[in-house]
Parts: C-alpha cells; sequence; structure tokens
C-alpha cells in the first residue's frame, strides 16, 4: 500500500511546518525546513513506485528481458526519480545558505532567538 | 570585565533552559488546516498500479536507441531535461557564492579604524589574566566607550600618544591572546599525545590513530567509487552522486586529520577556479548544441558504443563536469562554514552592564592618560554612550 507513503510524507511535512511555525530557534527553523524537504522526497520517490516493477535500469534486466522489453514493461517512473535529485540538490543548497546566514545571525545579535532579532540598524 | 564570563554563562543557561516558542495555537490550527488539504489531495492521488505516465515511458524507449545509454534517469537529468538540470547546476553555483560571501572572514583594511573595538574581549581577558598588568586603566581603556567612529578615533590617539612605553607589553598580550584563541598555548596535533591524566576537555585537532587508520583505508575506496560512479554512469550512477560521495571523502579526511590538515589541500584558490570550471563546461556543452545541432542541450558528440565510457554522447561529459561542479561546490560550502571565523560583534549586553559601574574607573583612566587632553571628549560620549544604551534595552 503506498497510500502509507504518502500520508508518511504528509505527516512529515506537518512536523516539520509545524517546527517552522512555532520555534523560535534559528537552527530547529532549519530543522523544521530539512524535514518538509525531506517529505518531498519521500512523497516523489513513492509516486515513482510501480507495483512490481523494477528499477529503471536497461544493464542486464532480469527476468531475461532484453532491454527493448523492459522499456515497454512496468518500471519505477525515471522522470521522478530525476525531479527528487534536483529537489535535493536544491535543499543542500537552501539549508547551506540558511545555516551561513544563522552564524552570522547568532554572531551579531549573540542569539539564535528569532524574537530577537528585531533590530533594523547596523 | 570581571562579570563577563558570569554573564555568559547566564545566557547559555537562559538558552537551555525555557525552549523558546510561539504561537502554539495558531501553528497547530495552520497545521492542521494543511494537513487536511494534503490528506485529501494524496489519497485522490494516483497509486502504484496506474500505468506510467507517457514522459516516462518516452524516457525509457528513448534511453537506448537515441543515447546510446542504459540509465534512462541519467538521460532525462542530462538529455531531455537538460535544461531543468542546466538551472539547477546555477542554483546551486549562486548558493555556492552566496555561502561563501556570508562566511568569508572580514576583509583586511587599511589603517586603524575601530581595531581597539574589535579586540576588546581578548585584550580583557589578558590583562586580567596576566600578573604584569599592573595598570588597569588599559583595560578600561580597551573597553568602548561608544560605537560611534569618532569616539573610536578619540580612544586610539589617545592610546597613540599615552601607551608608547606599553607598546611592547601590548604585542606580547597580543600574541598570548592570539595563542590563546589558537588552542590554549600548548599545541596538540592528535589526542594520542594528549598527557595522562590531563583535565579538561580535549583540545586536539585531530582523531585518535585508530580512525585516522582507518580513514586512510577507505578513503582511496570512496574516491574510487565516486570516480567510477561518474565515469560508468551508464549503470546507475553519474554526476549528482558521485560528486555527493567526493564530498563524503573529503568530510571524512576532515574529521579525522582536523582542520589544518585538510586546509592547506582544500584550499579555495584551488577549489574555485575548479568550480567555475566546471560551470563554463557545462556552459559550453549545453550551448554547443545550440550552433550545432540547433536546439539547446542537443548532442552534437558522436555516440560510443552501449555500455562503454563513451556511451551516450554529451550526457557522459555534461555528466563529468556536473560532477566537477558538484563536489566542488558542496566542498566549497561546507569548508565556508566550518571556517567561518569568530567574527563577533562587541557583546551589548555586557558593555550596557558595564556603563554603570565603568564610571569611576574609567574617569580614573582618563584623569591618568599621558595626554589628559581627550578628557573631557570622552567623558561626554561615553554619557552618550550609556544614554543611547539605556534607550536601546
Amino acid at each position: 500500500m503506498i497510500v502509507g507513503n504518502y500520508l508518511a510524507g504528509v505527516a512529515l511535512f506537518c512536523i516539520g511546518l509545524y517546527a517552522v511555525l512555532t520555534k523560535r530557534n534559528l537552527i530547529k527553523i532549519v530543522m523544521g525546513l530539512s524535514l518538509m524537504e525531506a517529505s518531498t522526497y519521500l512523497l516523489l520517490l513513492s509516486f515513482a513506485y510501480r507495483a512490481h516493477s523494477t528499477a529503471p535500469v536497461l544493464l542486464n534486466p532480469p527476468n531475461g528481458q532484453s532491454p527493448a522489453q523492459l522499456a515497454q514493461a512496468t518500471v519505477a517512473d525515471p522522470v521522478l526519480q530525476n525531479i527528487c535529485l534536483t529537489a535535493i540538490v536544491i535543499g543542500v543548497a537552501v539549508t547551506g545558505v540558511s545555516l551561513a546566514v544563522i552564524v552570522r545571525i547568532s554572531q551579531h545579535y549573540r542569539t539564535l532567538d528569532s524574537d530577537r532579532v528585531r533590530a533594523l540598524r547596523g | 570585565m570581571a562579570a563577563l564570563p558570569e554573564i555568559e554563562a547566564v545566557k547559555i543557561t537562559e538558552v537551555v533552559d525555557h525552549e523558546p516558542s510561539h504561537r502554539r495555537v495558531v501553528g497547530l490550527l495552520l497545521v492542521a488546516a494543511v494537513a487536511v488539504t494534503l490528506t485529501v489531495a494524496v489519497l485522490r492521488l494516483p497509486r502504484e498500479d496506474s500505468p506510467l505516465p507517457a514522459i516516462a515511458r518516452f524516457a525509457m524507449v528513448v534511453a537506448l536507441p537515441r543515447w546510446h545509454t542504459t540509465e534512462p534517469v541519467s538521460e532525462v537529468v542530462y538529455g531531455t531535461r537538460g535544461f531543468d538540470t542546466f538551472g539547477e547546476t546555477f542554483l546551486l553555483l549562486a548558493a555556492v557564492v552566496g555561502t561563501t560571501t556570508v562566511a568569508r572572514r572580514r576583509e583586511l583594511r587599511r589603517g586603524f579604524i575601530g581595531e581597539e573595538l574589535a579586540g576588546e574581549r581578548e585584550q580583557s581577558q589578558v590583562s586580567e589574566s596576566s600578573p604584569t598588568a599592573d595598570h588597569p586603566e588599559t583595560a578600561s581603556q580597551a573597553q568602548p566607550e561608544t560605537a560611534s567612529q569618532a569616539e573610536a578615533e578619540t580612544a586610539s590617539q589617545g592610546e597613540a600618544h599615552g601607551a608608547q612605553s606599553d607598546v611592547s607589553r601590548a604585542q606580547s598580550d597580543a600574541r598570548r591572546a592570539e595563542a590563546g584563541e589558537q588552542g590554549s598555548g600548548h599545541h596538540i596535533a592528535t589526542p594520542d599525545e594528549t598527557p595522562l591524566g590531563t583535565p579538561g576537555p580535549e583540545t586536539a585537532e585531530a582523531m585518535t590513530v585508530v580512525i585516522r587508520a582507518a580513514v586512510r583505508a577507505v578513503a582511496p575506496i570512496l574516491g574510487i567509487a565516486g570516480l567510477y560512479l561518474v565515469a560508468w554512469g551508464y549503470s546507475p550512477g553519474g554526476g549528482f552522486p558521485a560528486g555527493a560521495v567526493l564530498l563524503g571523502l573529503v568530510l571524512f579526511v576532515y574529521v579525522a586529520y582536523g582542520y589544518r590538515r585538510v586546509e592547506r589541500v582544500i584550499r579555495p584558490d584551488v577549489i574555485e577556479p575548479l568550480e567555475l570550471a566546471g560551470a563554463l563546461a557545462i556552459i559550453a556543452i549545453e550551448a554547443l548544441g545550440l550552433f550545432l545541432k540547433g536546439s539547446f542541450s542537443a548532442n552534437f558528440l558522436p555516440l560510443g558504443p552501449v555500455s562503454t565510457i563513451r556511451s551516450g554522447g554529451i550526457l557522459q561529459a555534461f555528466s563529468v563536469s556536473e560532477f566537477v561542479e558538484v563536489a566542488t561546490g558542496l566542498t566549497l560550502a561546507i569548508f565556508g562554514l566550518l571556517g567561518m571565523g569568530h567574527d563577533w560583534s562587541r557583546d551589548e549586553a555586557a558593555v550596557t552592564q558595564d556603563a554603570t559601574g565603568r564610571d569611576a574607573t574609567g574617569r580614573d583612566a582618563t584623569g591618568r592618560d599621558a595626554t589628559g587632553r581627550d578628557v573631557t571628549a570622552r567623558d561626554a560620549t561615553g554619557r552618550d554612550a550609556t544614554g543611547r544604551d539605556a534607550t536601546d534595552e
């Protein structure tokens, strides 16, 4: 039942969203963002899944199929796997930039509490 | 300045003790709404028994005849959706540039504007701890009266006039402060060299011999695995996972041998040109398709036989360039983060706390100043500083 995966993805997304909305520690907000990103990976790869399928790799297909046969048979969705790869890279980029900014914020304001970062001068 | 460590301790316990959070109810309501919406949406989505979408089927069918590759995912990443990957590459590049820009150290300046503000903490610690600090006024002089530029200049002027005899002592203090910053003076490379029964946390920068030996054994295997993933990308592989594997290798070596050993190899002046070369190669590969074949990201290279290192045409070239780009970019970003120095702003709370008790010592210090001509100006700005600090709070 792949619906379980879908629901797990939704649950992960909501946990991350809750952390982003209610936490004041900037590191925890980034952790919530990362959780939301991870939920999209889970969702994308679950969308790519097909019952009784193999990986979308044409090298030495299983069950004695030829590559041309495998291309017509049930395989996991390669396009969604590609999009998941893109999502992972973007997630890394977002996390890296936000952590660098957070280090500078904590050095400037001497706090990780987002509620105390409100001065606009300097 | 004796109050400084206590203030820091109070701050730390404050952070640990009560977990700050806000708008719990609103957050819960919003999250519940999102959860319901997403659940309804997700339950209507196609499941595992639905047929493959047309684009996925197209990628499967087209991979072998048109691209001579046995990896449809790579074909999608670098071939049919090459433009998407192109944009993603430069998103990554932008993120790396942003991270390194934010993480870079302060640039060297000409002149000595605000030096005593930047170094006040170290200065006060050294002056406090050193037994030769028989002039307490140097410590209080080093403390900032205000953050304003004019005040900083008057302070430096006063020091330049009055502290000529203290130059050599100040220099030795600075050297001691630097040594203290770099690991309490004595240099321990690995925990194996720590004397038995040494109190306190470990100050070594590298791991023990066990971990170093393990990393020595694992590093070549990981390196070869990464290069295999990108070179023989027709079995599952490609530039992104290979770059991530190489980043893992760099991080292993960093953890085992410490920042200083890795810093010599992973130098920004080596890595940054490599990364830009990878980005340039990607632009060239994609744009050449436009000039030679009439469409961006079209294949213009001859296709090698299937299941060889040359199969796939521009897929392989794109993949290798992407490997260089990803490996160097992620390394740059992570080492930029790891190398972020102690670039702290001055401690406003501590300064405000000091401002009340500082008046006596501060006026004493200026009174005993050799020139003595800055006294009034300093006092005026000093009172200004306390007033402004009070309004800040």
